[in-house]
Order: C-alpha cells, then sequence, then structure tokens
C-alpha cells in the first residue's frame, strides 16, 4: 500500500517541476506565452512624432555658400529620417520654419539644415541667420518627409539654387547604390550656390551633373535636360516655381514628376499646406475659407457645427471625412494608406493646392 | 430577468473634452518609485497594456456610434472616445524611453497589439449575426475594463503614498490626468453597453472574461519587468509582495480589488455610484500636464 503511493508522489511532483520548468523558458522567451506576437509591432513603435516637441543644441553653424548658413543641431536618439525629410524649426519668436535635412539619415546624433538668408522674405530664414547662434537649444517638430525618393530605373533631378538640401542626400544614397541618375543645378553664382564641390565629386564618374551659373550661362536649358529620358525615368524638382513651371511644362508623358515647394525648402515661407485655402462642402453647397494656421476643421464647424470630432490631435479619427477633389497634406498618422486616398482627418491635416472639396 | 434599474447620480456628470497633454520623459529614472522596483513596475504594465487596449476601444467605439439612438450619450461617447486616443498615445510615449533605459518593452506590446488587434477583432467571428453578437460581446468586455480603470483612477488620485515615496512627479501627473479623465468618462461605457444590449448574463460573463484577462496580462507584464529588468539580478515578481505593497499604500489594496467585484455584479450597479467626479475635476484644474495644454505655445510640460 505504501509504496504505490510513494511512487504516484514522486512521479506526480516530478511532473509537475517538469511543467514548472517547460512554462517558465517558454515565458521567459514569449512573455504572454500561449499568445503569439503581432508580425509588425505597433505600440511604442509610432513613427508620428511624439507629442512632445524636442530640443536640439546648436553645435555647429558655418556659411557653406554665399548667405547661406547651415546649422549642425544635436541630441540623443533621434528618429532616422529618409532623403527628400524636412524638419519644422520653432524659431525663438514662435515662427516654425520647414527646412529639408541635408546631413546624413543614419547619424541618430543630429541632424544638419541649410538655410538661405531671403532678404525680403517673411522673416523666418533672417531669423535663422541672425538668431540662431552656436550653443543654443531650438525646438524642433519631425521628421517628416513629403519628398520622399522612390523605386525607378533612373533619376533626373532639376533644382534650382537652395533647393538642392532635399536632393543632396538623395544623391548621395543613388550613388552609394549604384543607381542611374543626372542633375541639373541652377542658381545665381558658383559662390551662391551650396555643396558645388560634393555634388561635382559625387557625379565625376559619367557627366551626371550640369552645373549652370546664371552670371556665366544665363538660366538652365530645362527642356533639353527633360528630352530624351528612358521610359520610367522619375524627374525630381525642387526650386523657385518659375523653375517647377518650366520643368511641368517640358516633361513629356509618362515620367513621374516629385515637386518639392522651393518655400519648403528655403523655409521662407509657412511650409506646403500651412497657407490659406478653400473647402467646398458638395452636399451642403457652401465653401469655407481656411485661414493660414486655422485647421480644416474649425473653419467647417462654422458652416456645419454638427460635424464629428473629438481630439482635435489627429489620433482618434473621429472627424474623417470623404474627400471628392483637391490633393491633401495628410498630416496624421492614424489613417492607413487606402484611406488616406480618398479621406483625410479634417482636425490636423490640410491641403497642398488652393482647394479641397469634401463630401459634407 | 431583474427589474432592479442602475440608478445613475446626476451631479456626477462632467462634458468629457480630451486635453492636449504631452510629457517629457528625458528625466525619468527607471525606478520611478525610488527604491521598489516591484512597485513602479507593477504600474508600468499600464504602459504594456494600454496603448494597445484603448486604441481597441476606439475601434469597437466608432463601430457603435450607429447603434446608439440618444444625443447626449452620443456625444459622451465622441468625447470619451477623444479621450482615449489622447491616454493611447501619451502611454506610448513612455514606451520608448523604457526602451533607452535598457527595458525593451517590444517582446510583450508584440503580443498585446495580437490580443488586441486580431484575438479580439473585427474577424475573430464571420460577419452577419456572429459580428453584431462579436460587437455586443467587446461592448459589453469594455464596460468590464472600464470599472477597472475607473477603480484604477480613483485609486491613483488618492494614492498619497506614492507622494510621500517621492514617486517621479511627470509619471504620477500622467497616471493622474489620466485617472480623472477615467473617473470624469467612468460612466460612458456603462451607459453605452446598457444603451445597446444591458443583458445581465452578458454582463457577468464578460466581466469574467475580462478580470481573467487582467489577471493573466498584469502578472505576466509584472514578471516581464522584473525579469528583463537591466539593474535588477533575478527580480521575482510575486502576490506576496503585491499584498505588501497594497498595505502600503503604493498599490491598490487586495481587499479593494476583491470589493470591486460584488459591486459590479449588483444588479442597481452604475459606474456613478463609485469615485468622486469633482475630485477629478479639481485634479485636472491643477495637473502641470492638462494645464500646460491650455496654454497655447507650450507644448510640454515643464519640471521645476
Amino acid at each position: 500500500m505504501a509504496l504505490p503511493r510513494l511512487r504516484t508522489v514522486v512521479l506526480v511532483s516530478g511532473a509537475a517541476l517538469l511543467t514548472r520548468r517547460a512554462l517558465r523558458r517558454r515565458i521567459a522567451r514569449s512573455p504572454l506565452w500561449p499568445l503569439p506576437a503581432l508580425p509588425e509591432p505597433v505600440s511604442g513603435h509610432s513613427k508620428r512624432r511624439a507629442t512632445s516637441a524636442r530640443r536640439l543644441l546648436i553645435t555647429g553653424r558655418s556659411e557653406v555658400a554665399d548667405g547661406v548658413v547651415q546649422l549642425r543641431l544635436e541630441g540623443a536618439g533621434l528618429p532616422r529620417w529618409e532623403p527628400g525629410a524636412h524638419l519644422d524649426l520653432v524659431l525663438p519668436s514662435g515662427l516654425v520654419r520647414q527646412y529639408s535635412l541635408c546631413g546624413d539619415p543614419e547619424d541618430s546624433g543630429a541632424y544638419t539644415v541649410a538655410t538661405r538668408l531671403v532678404e525680403d522674405g517673411r522673416g523666418g530664414s533672417r531669423e535663422v541667420h541672425e538668431q540662431l547662434q552656436e550653443g543654443l537649444e531650438v525646438e524642433v517638430r519631425g521628421p517628416r518627409n513629403r519628398f520622399p525618393l522612390t523605386g525607378a530605373p533612373g533619376y533626373v533631378f532639376v533644382v534650382g539654387g537652395i533647393g538642392i538640401t532635399p536632393v543632396l542626400p538623395m544623391l548621395r544614397s543613388l550613388a552609394a547604390s549604384g543607381a542611374d541618375w543626372r542633375l541639373l543645378y541652377g542658381g545665381r553664382s558658383r559662390g551662391s550656390m551650396p555643396f558645388l564641390e560634393e555634388i561635382e565629386k559625387l557625379g565625376a564618374d559619367g557627366d551626371r551633373v550640369t552645373v549652370v551659373a546664371q552670371d556665366e550661362a544665363g538660366h538652365p536649358d530645362v527642356a533639353a535636360a527633360l528630352t530624351g529620358l528612358a521610359p520610367g525615368t522619375a524627374v525630381y524638382c525642387c526650386g523657385p516655381e518659375p523653375l517647377m513651371d518650366a520643368v511641368a511644362a517640358a516633361l513629356p508623358e509618362g515620367h513621374p514628376l516629385h515637386l518639392e515647394r522651393f518655400s519648403a525648402a528655403t523655409g521662407d515661407a509657412a511650409g506646403p499646406g500651412s497657407g490659406a485655402f478653400e473647402v467646398e462642402l458638395r452636399r451642403s453647397g457652401r465653401t469655407v475659407p481656411v485661414a493660414a494656421g486655422q485647421s480644416v476643421l474649425a473653419a467647417v464647424r462654422a458652416a456645419a457645427p454638427h460635424v464629428a470630432y473629438s481630439c482635435e490631435q489627429g489620433f482618434c479619427g473621429t472627424c474623417q471625412q470623404r474627400v471628392l477633389e483637391g490633393e491633401i497634406d495628410h498630416r496624421d498618422d492614424l489613417l492607413t494608406d487606402d484611406e488616406r486616398g480618398e479621406s483625410m482627418l479634417i482636425c490636423v491635416s490640410r491641403c497642398r493646392g488652393g482647394r479641397l472639396v469634401l463630401d459634407l | 430577468m431583474s427589474n432592479t434599474q442602475p440608478a445613475a447620480v446626476a451631479s456626477e456628470r462632467t462634458p468629457l473634452k480630451a486635453r492636449k497633454v504631452s510629457f517629457a520623459w528625458e528625466k525619468t529614472p527607471l525606478h520611478w518609485v525610488p527604491g521598489d522596483p516591484f512597485t513602479t513596475h507593477t504600474i508600468n504594465v499600464l504602459h504594456l497594456l494600454l496603448p494597445a487596449g484603448e486604441r481597441w476601444f476606439i475601434h469597437v467605439y466608432r463601430q457603435i456610434l450607429p447603434y446608439i439612438h440618444d444625443d447626449q450619450l452620443r456625444e459622451d461617447v465622441i468625447g470619451f472616445i477623444g479621450q482615449e486616443a489622447v491616454h493611447s498615445q501619451a502611454h506610448d510615449d513612455v514606451l520608448p524611453h523604457l526602451r533607452e533605459l535598457g527595458l525593451d518593452p517590444t517582446p510583450y506590446t508584440a503580443q498585446v497589439d495580437w490580443f488586441f488587434e486580431k484575438l479580439l477583432g473585427d474577424r475573430t467571428l464571420p460577419p452577419g449575426r456572429a459580428s453584431k453578437w462579436w460587437l455586443m460581446e467587446r461592448v459589453a468586455t469594455i464596460a468590464a475594463i472600464e470599472h477597472y480603470t475607473a477603480f484604477l483612477g480613483d485609486w491613483i488620485l488618492n494614492a498619497d503614498a506614492l507622494d510621500r515615496r517621492g514617486a517621479d512627479p511627470t509619471m504620477l501627473d500622467l497616471l493622474r490626468w489620466h485617472g480623472a479623465e477615467e473617473v470624469e468618462h467612468r460612466s460612458v461605457a456603462f451607459d453605452v453597453f446598457m444603451h445597446v444590449d444591458g443583458g445581465y448574463r452578458r454582463r457577468v460573463r464578460t466581466w469574467a472574461a475580462a478580470f481573467s484577462a487582467l489577471i493573466f496580462l498584469w502578472q505576466r507584464g509584472t514578471r516581464f519587468f522584473m525579469e528583463n529588468d537591466p539593474t535588477l539580478l533575478g527580480g521575482k515578481a510575486s502576490f506576496k509582495a503585491f499584498h505588501a505593497s497594497g498595505k502600503q499604500g503604493t498599490l491598490p489594496s487586495t481587499g479593494a480589488i476583491l470589493r470591486s467585484v460584488p459591486s459590479y455584479l449588483s444588479r442597481s450597479y452604475h459606474p456613478s455610484q463609485e469615485g468622486s467626479t469633482a475630485q477629478a475635476v479639481d485634479y485636472l484644474a491643477h495637473s502641470p500636464a492638462a494645464l500646460a495644454a491650455e496654454t497655447p505655445g507650450t507644448a510640454t510640460t515643464g519640471r521645476s
């Protein structure tokens, strides 16, 4: 009688010990075992900017061309970015200006921006040039990318002056991967064109770079640069308005065109889509103006007080509206790419052109 | 079926508004309750569960809106959605900070993401009647979970022991701002459930599921943090430690948790009978983060 009972006790406690060990091993590897994990974790991996702005220390300030100042902004654990991205700088006066990042995307310890002084601008570039000195802290938001480098068999860049800033990291990345690219780079004078030396070095193999200084050779020949493009070649343009118009006019069919408003690159206007535009509410038959700095939601509420909204920060999705026409400047990180095609969160997102039409 | 009607306390109702808070985490230490990693990590489990959990609330509530035929309740639900969205983001912002301190939460959060997005997602059941049933089941589950968020909210607003221990002021403000908003909107989830379904058997069933899930997730979460904390050797989580912290007032007491069970299951229960809206609103009137959110131009709460 006693022996079999002892054997049972030994067997049961042995099994219990083994089970406990096996469980512990599994839970150590997988904290919520037996639940699986989402292949692409969402929590804690948001690409949206943190709700708090960062303060970065200005550790370098140099004049890289006539009237162009380059700033190095240092911080720790900075989010990575892709070529074409820009940063919002909150200037001491409270003005917010966008500047393209032109440093090394892999560097998580510093961002680099360059800005040209615009004498008759609205004060942003003057403030950068006069107030942002080494040793000061500046508040930044972002980075965000509205001018991303997409996959293409070949690339042509048409750039005017300070518009080179978002393009420079693209050229570096393309040169490193051995892609096929060409650059037409225009400016007032060679002395006023930043990064010339590096760019000519990048394009040294195979005549990729054409530099046209206005005081030597007049305006760049955009039409010539865009003739005889291989099929599918992507065209990127960043520069003053007339240059972008010339590119759009000369572009042959079948080539995707990527534009970055010059104002965003120089930062001497309130970035793409921060300005005023109008919103048509198609079903109500009304059109409301949206002032610079005013949200679409605020403007629409004046005409349609019952429109639903809640958090007003682009998080909750309550204010999502269908968009019938117009180019949306998405500023949330909630909507999926599919949803972005035909809808927007009117509390934070804006318009890249002059007009949006909502199904409201 | 009982005829007992849950009695709402009218004076506890307040209009709901999302506050645009933000917190700067750079100066918050790993053990933000000084010298007490167990309490720190038990509360830190909130940062693991809430980002995915509150996103899921919003996902479900956006689907329930068409079933709500009461303007005032609809307004409450929309306010609730906004507040929950900001809560989810605010806790999500803590996670990268934990990673920087050497405690990467991803192995756990990726599984919680699966739990809320897949297991409790829309496709667990086929469309049609089953999916309506599943929606109601989830709405009832949210009501049960909100019973506990209100319980915790009320607890943290009164947890003076944490102040006496010198807990990090930014973390306390996050928890109390969140707790106060949970107390503010504590009736919404229950009202929604009563409005669209209200069945007592469903209330009991989903309470049992939610309570078991919370205990499972919380126990594993505390254990995960204690075992992976780079500053602890052989860190362990135990019920004994939990009970002891509860006695000291740095965590909710075991007794209070047990007492919360019959209160939710009582047929005359209504969330407005517990907790104090006045206290919550009073905290929000002084919370550094909530105050900063009202002043344009100050995006980040400062620390003295």
